[in-house]
């Protein structure tokens, strides 16, 4: 490792430091500042001041601010939650650890898809500069991102789980199976093939095709435009006219040449998306019934249980800082010139 | 000819012109204007569908059929589909002649559970009972309704003469011969003011066409108004900030950057779950997400422009910091800040049809897309109609300002119009 990475490293590695903090601290302000009691609106109005009370004590609401603020910074720290206020109070840590598998298995695919699809078609369009085609794919990518994602997940719903019935319409396992199904890390394909339980893995890959499918094409539209743009500018560089003048075919040199260069900008890329990738997740799970996160989120909201969603989102906060120095560090390893 | 073509390859002939001789028809058509730097094509539909969008947005009752809140028909009626007519049937040696003799209060109305006629005998007695209002009468028609598990024994109730009229569509009597049982039929009540709908009806019997065209205007409030909002706090901070520089730049931009990292939508989430419903809380709530958005580019701007000889010359003449932010620096920022603008309101809706789909934002009885879409996939079974019309319309409203967003980048950035 040479000195100027180990220091770019420790430097952005402290700089994330003040970003949770502000990000933690805002949601702590914005559910505590606002106007609103989250204890009345959880209890409702029957219940009586007294025991609305006891509930605050209980929960530390009526400490001082400043005592409340280090106590949350204190549990975010040592990712201790607490428990959720409502159905059954159970530790949101270990909830949230049950259900982060689930997101996972939907974003991964989903990322990969986008990836994939996003980039070539990108490229593709930039190789067909202003020909039909690249209309047709630069009007897709407008279209997809105009179109709001859990639309596009009940229009496939209608159309592949209703009417052509081909794929099942929500969650990530036959409810047949599932009674018998043995996870032991809640990846559910994962867990089907260590267990060698076919059925089982056929019917999660069929439930992960739409709700993963439907969140890559969310993301696909800024992939595709940025691929392109990147790589009309590349194409037009002086190292592709000089392969040209090599006699290196047009197609080696778009899809090979040209295309290496341009993933810098698409791993940053990927990085931003990262907090697109979060809200279509939230989405998307609650479009389909997949019990991870997002859905968990929703299903507090719903419940008004404002411990869960605080953790929630402060874990959401979390994971978009991590995500963001991971990916600034490994464009730093691939080129060594951000690291100055 | 050969003399015309070199004529034309001038300095002064734009790319665009050049490049109509080598392509075919198709092409040379879509290639043939450009208006500001913008294909034409484009600019004409982006043109063309927010004219459409803002028309409907602002005159929703030139367009609407029904109150989008109202109860105007039978519960979910497929697009175009009619409203099944009711027969109200008597026993043949019955004196009555029409509705409103077997509707007062002492009479007796018998139909079948779960069927139309419920929503359909209360508007027909209420259309009875205005009139009756109107000559002076007041409330006279008030039936009992008695309902019933199956057509045999609502028959038999009305042959044993327990009820004094049966109520049923032409598919709930499965084509009895009604005369040669005994009964007569006195008229065929539809109830609703129309008697089909074009886009339908919801699951409460609301017409679609309506509501679809009366959240037209909620979305455009939304989208605008936390736009603007944005707009109006993000773009002076970053002016200020870039300009001034120092401790107060770095603070504000490591803020500032925190909550563009953060997804919008959960910041959004937080916001309005702890503000509760309604329409000002929404716009609240989304217009802090695009703060950031503004203040970054305006900074960066700021920034590039701000050591430019034209700023150095007017500070070096002795003008004052703040009329070289307004007066020189600012003119420079605002077509980028434009693109953003008209981005933001489309992103701005989509967040808004976001967070009602999950059931924050606005109140229930909103004529609100992500409403209708939320209570739409209840129904995603029986009732397409539901889910697809809301969720055209939001990506219509949406593409009609991604496109002029898209349109307003190649025209105000020629850089980019190039690519």
């Amino acid at each position: 490792m040479s000195s100027s990475f180990r220091k770019f490293l420790i430097t952005r590695v402290l700089l994330t430091i003040p970003m949770v903090l502000i990000l933690v601290s805002l949601i702590f302000f914005v559910m505590r500042i606002l106007p609103g009691d989250p204890i009345r609106s959880q209890l409702g109005p029957r219940v009586s001041e007294e025991q609305a009370d006891v509930l605050r004590e209980r929960l530390g609401l009526n400490d001082p601010i400043l005592v409340q603020y280090g106590n949350y910074l204190k549990d975010i720290v040592t990712l201790n939650f607490g428990n959720a206020l409502t159905q059954g109070e159970r530790p949101i840590r270990d909830e949230l650890g049950e259900r982060l598998p689930a997101t996972l298995e939907l974003t991964i695919p989903a990322m990969l898809f986008t990836s994939v699809f996003g980039v070539g078609l990108g490229a593709f369009a930039a190789k067909h500069r202003k020909k039909a085609i690249d209309y047709i794919i630069r009007l897709f990518s407008i279209f997809i991102y105009s179109i709001p994602i859990f639309f596009m997940g009940l229009i496939f719903q209608i159309i592949f789980g209703v009417s052509l019935d081909w794929l099942p319409l929500s969650g990530r396992m036959d409810p047949m199976l599932l009674t018998t199904f043995q996870s032991k890390t809640n990846f559910y394909v994962l867990d089907a093939i260590l267990t060698q339980n076919w059925p089982a893995l056929w019917s999660a890959i069929t439930h992960l095709i739409m709700p993963s499918i439907t969140l890559g094409l969310a993301l696909m539209g800024v992939f595709i435009r940025l691929t392109r743009a990147n790589m009309i500018e590349m194409l037009r560089s002086d190292f592709i006219a000089a392969g040209k003048a090599r006699g290196i075919s047009e197609k080696r040199l778009v899809y090979h040449h040209a295309l290496r260069n341009t993933f810098i900008p698409i791993l940053t890329l990927i990085g931003l998306q990262t907090a697109i990738l979060i809200a279509g997740a939230v989405l998307t799970e609650t479009t389909f019934s997949w019990p991870g996160i997002g859905r968990y989120l929703v299903e507090r909201i719903a419940l008004r249980d404002y411990t869960a969603v605080q953790s929630t989102i402060a874990m959401f906060a979390f994971f978009v800082a991590i995500i963001s120095l991971v990916m600034d560090l490994l464009n730093a390893v691939i080129d060594p010139r951000i690291r100055y | 000819m050969e003399e015309n073509k070199r004529e034309l390859v001038s300095d002064s002939v734009p790319e665009w012109q050049l490049e109509l001789d080598k392509v075919g028809f198709f092409r040379r058509i879509l290639l043939a204007r450009k208006w500001y730097g913008g294909d034409w094509w484009f600019v004409l539909i982006s043109a063309i569908l927010l004219l459409f969008v803002i028309t409907v947005g602002v005159f929703p009752q030139w367009f609407a059929p029904f109150d989008p809140r109202a109860e105007v028909g039978p519960s979910l009626l497929a697009p175009g589909e009619e409203a099944p007519g009711l027969n109200v049937l008597v026993l043949a040696s019955s004196d009555a002649d029409a509705f409103a003799d077997v509707a007062t209060k002492t009479s007796k109305i018998g139909y079948l559970m779960g069927s139309p006629a419920t929503q359909t005998i209360r508007d027909t007695v209420s259309t009875l009972n205005d009139e009756a209002e109107a000559q002076g009468l007041g409330n006279i028609y008030q039936p009992r309704s008695t309902r019933f598990e199956t057509l045999d024994e609502g028959l038999a109730a009305l042959n044993a003469g327990e009820i004094d009229s049966f109520v049923a569509s032409d598919e709930e009597l499965g084509g009895i011969d009604t005369a040669a049982l005994g009964y007569k039929e006195l008229e065929i009540l539809s109830g609703s003011k129309a008697s089909s709908f074009i886009l339908g009806t919801n699951q409460i019997g609301q017409d679609i066409l309506s509501r679809i065209i009366w959240g037209t205007r909620i979305a455009l409030i939304v989208g605008l108004l936390s736009a603007v909002i944005s707009f109006v706090i993000g773009v002076p901070l970053g002016l200020i900030s870039g300009f001034i520089g120092g401790t107060f730049d770095r603070i504000l931009t490591l803020f500032m950057d925190s909550l563009y990292t953060f997804p919008g939508l959960i910041l959004a989430i937080a916001i309005a779950s702890v503000l509760g419903a309604g329409i000002g809380n929404i716009i609240v709530a989304i217009s802090v997400l695009y703060i950031p958005t503004y203040f970054r580019i305006v900074r960066g701007q700021t920034l590039s422009v701000k050591n430019e000889l034209y700023v150095e010359a007017a500070r070096s003449l002795g003008t004052r910091p703040r009329e070289i932010l307004f007066k020189y620096i600012f003119p420079n920022v605002l077509p980028s800040v434009v693109i953003i603008f008209s981005v933001n309101v489309a992103d701005a809706i989509l967040t808004e049809a976001g967070l009602s789909f999950i059931g924050l934002g606005l109140p229930p009885d909103t004529p609100d897309w992500g409403i209708d879409l939320a209570r739409g996939q209840d129904y995603l079974r029986r009732a397409w109609w539901l889910i697809t019309f809301p969720g055209v319309m939001v990506t219509l409203v949406t593409l009609s300002f991604s496109m002029l967003g898209e349109s307003l980048s190649e025209i105000l950035n020629p850089r980019l119009a190039e690519l």
